[in-house]
């Protein structure tokens, strides 16, 4: 793929996880918060793509629940009803800080995604340095092939190639997909990748692998290649996320704690896990 | 199923043969939202063997149809296309390989309808106005025409769609909510409404300029005693299941094909 100028391939941030965030763990906000901390705006324009699930409310309600009293602008982003979505479908993109896509139908996510052109434009904002974060089929879709479950059985399916390899997800949650995945990297179905456990995160800059996280204990990763015909497995072992972490951007200090209290009383928001 | 639609549900039925229809709704270009599923239940399971098909919960068991979807699509007599989001559709439809499906469930005779979204797919071009400034979509292709639902929803609409149309989008048909095309095979066969003053129109393009004819429509109420012709009297008597993404989109096209007649048929204007 071509940089466009002034890019830095090091500037863009995909950040794929195995399940977790606000849709699978509404207690255990570690996650999203690592997402948050991977911008550097002050109060970044999260924008959620609820497309894969075909924009449930059930999971657009969860983002506004754990995004409504941090530090940022969440908004999300329906296909299916764009009549409430009042700016044009470049500007909602291009102006994000971070895109957020959620777990779903992989193969209707791609196919809606290029129906309306947002393939070319989340390539687009990847390029000019906004962070692209997901779970499940948001996640997998980021590379260049998954392991889905959108028919039912699971089956690859090829992503939008951004990162190289491929991706399983909830390798602990639905242990069904492993296997397949294992088969099709074997015999070169697949190109080598990584299968994730649910609350486990892959955060890439550039097309290189930067850091493993998790916000479970006892989550983990594995990247497995076929060499020769033969699978090499590696088990690779997560940072838990939690007290200690200091977020990509370091520690809060007294005058963003501000700006979450301005921030909040702005929304009209009493209470609050901040 | 949409407001006021009762009418056009029964008209729909009426063209069925069996004594109770199978009926498979599809509400892809809601995103399978479960109120409008619920409320295709509620609308078609007493008179009808109802089924929905969803291409967002196959993984979960809860996408309806198990089995084959070609299999199950065929042996429909009606399918019903749920309103939304026409380009989302079609984009999940070809990704599933639904629109083939359907094309050959129209050509062995089942019954294709729906409003809105669920109008606009059955035609070559479409004019979605769902989001921004209007644009021309290509759907199936099954009627060789151009579309315009919602033509009375927007008083820009009409000149939208007439500019279109004079730069080089088909012929085709614009139709007020409410009002329903029934197509046999590709021949517009009547028109209809669930109100009493709802319009439909053939626009098509005449040298530098555009000619819009009205189409005869018959108010399908004529009969109805307890019917007063009001448009709110008459939504608050339907089943109202929240807000449906087709909600207000009480737009409806009952596309027939009978027997498997080929798909290009000369268009009677």
């Amino acid at each position: 793929m071509n940089s466009p100028p002034g890019a830095d391939i090091s500037s863009r941030l995909i950040f794929a996880m195995g399940g977790g965030g606000f849709t699978m763990e509404p207690t255990n906000p570690l996650l999203d918060d690592f997402v948050l901390g991977l911008s550097h705006a002050k109060e970044p324009r999260v924008v959620f793509l609820p497309t894969a699930a075909g924009d449930t409310t059930a999971q657009i309600n969860a983002f506004q629940a754990r995004f409504a009293d941090r530090l940022c602008v969440p908004e999300h982003l329906s296909l299916f009803r764009l009549q409430e979505t009042k700016r044009p479908l470049e500007e909602v993109v291009l102006g994000a800080d971070i895109i957020y896509a959620g777990g779903g139908s992989m193969r209707n996510l791609l196919a809606i995604w290029r129906a309306h052109g947002l393939d070319r434009l989340l390539l687009e904002a990847w390029q000019a340095g906004t962070v692209l974060a997901g779970l499940s089929a948001g996640a997998m879709c980021w590379f260049q092939a998954g392991v889905s479950r959108s028919s039912g059985p699971p089956e690859p399916l090829a992503g939008l190639g951004l990162l190289e390899g491929s991706l399983t997800v909830h390798a602990d949650g639905e242990p069904e997909r492993l296997p397949v995945w294992l088969a099709a990297v074997r015999d070169g179905t697949l190109p080598g990748g990584w299968a994730l456990d649910d609350g486990v995160g892959l955060l890439f800059r550039g097309r290189a692998l930067e850091r493993i996280v998790s916000s479970r204990p006892g989550a983990g990763a594995q990247r497995v290649d076929a060499i020769a015909g033969e699978l090499v497995r590696e088990r690779l072992q997560p940072e838990l996320l939690g007290d200690a972490e200091q977020g990509a951007l370091g520690g809060i200090d007294e005058a963003v704690e501000e700006l979450r209290r301005v921030h909040r009383l702005r929304r009209g928001i009493a209470g609050g896990r901040g | 199923m949409e407001k006021d639609g009762s009418l056009l549900d029964e008209y729909v039925l009426s063209l069925l043969k069996a004594s109770r229809p199978r009926v498979c709704f599809l509400p892809t270009a809601s995103g399978d939202a479960d109120h409008y599923v619920v409320r295709f239940y509620r609308r078609f399971s007493p008179s009808c063997e109802a089924s929905h098909l969803s291409l967002f919960r196959r993984d979960q068991g809860t996408g309806g149809v198990e089995e084959d979807f070609a299999t199950h699509l065929f042996s429909q007599d009606l399918i019903y296309v749920g309103g939304g989001n026409v380009v989302s559709m079609l984009g999940a439809w070809r990704a599933h390989g639904l629109d083939e499906i359907l094309r050959k469930a129209w050509r062995k005779g089942v019954v294709l309808c729906g409003p809105s979204a669920g109008s606009l797919c059955w035609f070559a071009e479409a004019l979605s106005a769902f989001h921004g400034a209007p644009r021309p979509v290509q759907g199936l292709g099954l009627l060789p025409y151009s579309n315009c639902v919602h033509y009375d929803a927007e008083p820009a609409r009409r000149a939208e769609y007439h500019r279109f149309v004079g730069d080089g989008m088909r012929a085709g048909y614009a139709v007020e909510d409410g009002v329903a095309l029934h197509f046999r095979s590709t021949r517009l066969a009547a028109a209809v409404s669930s109100r009493p003053d709802g319009c439909a129109y053939r626009v098509k393009p005449a040298g530098d300029s555009v000619i819009e004819t009205p189409v005869n429509v018959t108010y399908l109420g004529a009969d109805s005693i307890e019917r007063p012709p009001t448009a709110s009297t008459g939504a608050a008597s339907q089943p109202q299941a929240g807000n449906a993404a087709a909600d207000g989109e009480p737009q409806a096209i009952a596309a027939e094909a009978n027997g498997p007649e080929p798909v290009a048929a000369s268009v009677a204007a």
